[in-house]
């Protein structure tokens, strides 16, 4: 094998490799087992983004915070979650992350930093300012990431956490997961002054755009970003340009889509394909060795579905445990 | 037949990591569309009646077409008509490249480019003999000049009217043709082309010095920031005169000050980004004349075009770089408005006579 030419050990590049393989696999099966009816409530999936979120949350530790969206099993897994207990989680069982009563849009672990995912658009960003407040005034060096969507960074929640982070000078990186729209909307109808940088100007902080399907550019920029973050350099925003391969969630007809759109985009803007093909290619890693990955996380998925079915639903009796907590 | 005009105002230029690592500015999306309203008020002022633009969906038209709207509803109409060009739009450099060839195809007399340095470059390799008037609204800009945009617009008005003649109106510039294995050319660069040791694309802008190799410049300023600032704080070259400036770079610059640089060589420090001085190893530097192909020594690495790293080679990939004088055209924005002044093309007839006192 030759020099390794990229800004990642050849370990983290099989990391980076398998996490967004994880995602991927997690979420397409869940795209067949919805459609079977094997699942409980709504799924938004996050496979065609997963550059994003594995980009961002390699340069995070345990101690690092982040508040997630409504598609956030991607954010989860790049975090550390445990992807057995996201899936019974998913399928409502008492084994979950939430003990089954919380479902896709609440999966949450304290352990791993990650707050939970959000049915409520722009509810992380509040939350983020608080976990960074509590970083900053325990001088740990922590920092909070949240993730928002094109469309959701209208509300706002949204916009006023803007203005508190710059107020603060907080420890916040707030990513836009721009993937073109919002439900059925395209981006251009919904947001005004039409770039995600000029709002962060407008508050007075940074603001960067990438390309959310280059794990490369990803990892680079957020690495600066949230390196400038952990020092005390305040607040800024990172904007992520990407793609979403499913429907806004699972069974959405997606009429408001071109015919073709989904399967160029798949064909021309593949993270995990262009991940894979520029570590073969520089003769960083062997075809053999992703595959090997592949393989692994196949099982793993299996196995965790395997685990979800045969897990218990949550007791009667245990509808008010874990729902309300006394101060 | 009346002169048309092309615009091409790239919505997404300046908004890459250069401004977390250094202090670069952002032009916001109404700020480019104000520059633009400027330019055609000057245009029209010198008698453009009409344009064609680039469509985008970054929001500078809209904002273009509320500033034509609210002129109309105060009665004035200072701006020629706005005809988009019509084709798809990809948000991606290829817009620039298709608009640019549809412009060309129109017969438009010049094209006003709002930009950085990559979008003039996208504009220029498509352009053929056609003229650029750049304005800057990128990042480090050592290609399009610093000045008011109105002076850009009334100087493109004054020359693709004929009242300035074509020897003032247009100057040639140089550009560096980049062929890889063969292809010729692959790539151009405006301004520089700088090898890289990075492997990898990642988020485009050049800051870690310690990584510079080869730099190979069109013209060498010491008044820009930027790659182009690197030679031209060691040897200046000017926009003019034939050819440019190659320079050997060598990781000495940051990572290990107790080695130095190699023998014979020095260490500049140099604004290589808006407000960034870095220390940079240099080893040595030459003349690169035009017409002559050099084939750059490292092996394998980036290749990175005026400022952002565009594509990597192997050492199994053969580059060449050679220097071409005179290969495209730009409005002389100087030399116009001083020819306007002298001839006072913008005064009413008769001319008054100076006082002589
Ligand atoms: C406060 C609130 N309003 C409306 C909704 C309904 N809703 C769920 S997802 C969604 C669209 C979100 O779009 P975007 O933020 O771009 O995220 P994406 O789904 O594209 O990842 C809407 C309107 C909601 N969950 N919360
Ligand atoms: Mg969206």
């Amino acid at each position: 094998m030759t020099e390794n030419p990229f800004p990642l050990s050849k370990d983290d590049l099989l990391r980076a490799y398998r996490t967004m393989r994880t995602i991927r696999e997690f979420e397409e099966r869940l795209h067949v087992d919805f459609a079977k009816g094997d699942i409980p409530g709504f799924v938004h999936l996050y496979a065609g983004e997963e550059a994003c979120a594995t980009g961002i949350m390699m340069h995070l530790n345990d101690n690092d915070r982040i508040a997630s969206t409504h598609r956030g099993h991607g954010h989860c897994i790049a975090k550390g979650v445990d992807v057995h207990a996201m899936m019974a989680e998913i399928y409502g069982r008492s084994t979950g992350a939430c003990r089954g009563k919380g479902g896709s849009m609440h999966i949450a672990d304290l352990s791993k930093g990650m707050m939970g995912a959000n049915g409520i658009l722009g509810a992380g960003a509040p939350l983020i300012c608080g976990a960074a407040l509590a970083a900053k005034v325990r001088g740990d060096r922590g920092v909070g990431i949240t993730f928002v969507g094109d469309g959701a960074s209208n509300q706002g929640t949204f916009l006023e956490s803007l203005n508190l982070a710059a107020v603060w000078n907080l420890p916040v990186v707030f990513v836009v997961e721009n993937n073109g729209y919002a439900e059925s909307t395209a981006m251009e109808w919904a947001v005004s002054c039409d770039s995600y940088v000029d709002r962060a100007t407008g508050f007075g902080m940074p603001g960067v755009t990438v390309d959310g399907t280059d794990f490369f550019a990803v990892h680079e920029a957020a690495g600066e970003i949230i390196r400038r973050a952990r020092e005390g350099g305040g607040p800024a925003l990172l904007e992520c340009n990407m793609v979403r391969f499913y429907g806004h969630f699972e069974g959405d007809a997606q009429t408001y889509r071109a015919k073709g759109e989904v399967e160029a985009l798949r064909a021309s803007r593949d993270c995990l394909v262009m991940l894979g093909e520029r570590v073969i290619e520089a003769g960083v890693i062997a075809r053999a060795e992703l595959q090997a990955i592949d393989g692994e996380v196949a099982a793993l998925i299996e196995d965790a579905v395997r685990a979800a079915k045969a897990a218990p639903l949550p007791a009667a009796g245990d509808l008010l445990t874990d729902v309300y907590v006394a101060y | 037949m009346t002169p048309v005009v092309g615009i091409v105002a790239n919505p997404v230029s300046a908004r890459d990591i250069r401004r977390v690592v250094a202090n670069a500015a952002n032009l916001q999306v109404t700020d480019r569309a104000n520059i633009l309203l400027r330019v055609l008020a000057a245009l029209r002022a010198c008698g453009v009646a009409e344009v064609l633009m680039m469509p985008e969906k970054g929001g500078i038209r809209g904002h273009v077409e509320r500033g034509v709207a609210r002129a109309r509803a105060h009665g004035e109409d200072p701006y020629p008509a706005i005809h988009p060009v019509a084709m798809p739009v990809t948000g991606t450099v290829e817009d620039t490249h298709r608009a640019t060839r549809a412009m060309r195809q129109a017969g438009v007399s010049a094209i006003v480019v709002l930009g950085g340095d990559g979008t003039h470059r996208a504009v220029a390799a498509q352009c053929g003999a056609v003229p650029i008037a750049g304005i800057s609204t990128g990042t480090n800009n050592a290609f399009p000049d610093h000045r008011e945009p109105t002076i850009t617009g009334l100087a493109t008005g004054l020359a693709v009217t004929g009242r300035v003649p074509p020897h003032i109106a247009f100057a040639g510039n140089k550009r560096i043709d980049v062929a890889i294995n063969g292809e010729t050319p692959s790539e151009i660069a405006l301004v520089d082309v700088a090898l890289v040791a990075e492997r990898y694309i990642g988020a485009r802008a050049l800051w870690r010095t310690e990584n510079f190799r080869e730099l190979y410049v069109t013209f060498a300023d010491p008044e820009v920031i930027g790659m182009s600032a690197i030679a031209g704080l060691l040897e200046p070259v000017t926009r003019g005169e034939s050819g440019g400036l190659m320079v050997r770079l060598s990781p000495a610059g940051q990572t290990s000050p107790p080695s130095g640089p190699r023998p014979g060589g020095t260490i500049l420090r140099a604004p290589i980004a808006p407000g960034m001085m870095a220390a940079v190893g240099v080893t040595d530097w030459r003349r690169m004349p035009a017409g002559v192909p050099f084939v750059p020594e490292v092996e394998a690495g980036t290749i990175a075009l005026d400022g952002e790293r565009e594509l990597s080679f192997t050492a199994r990939d053969r580059l060449s770089l050679t220097l071409r004088d005179d290969a495209f055209r730009t409005v002389n924005v100087s030399g116009c408005m001083r020819h306007a002044a002298e001839n006072r093309l913008l005064t009413g007839t008769p001319v008054p006579v100076s006082a002589d006192l």
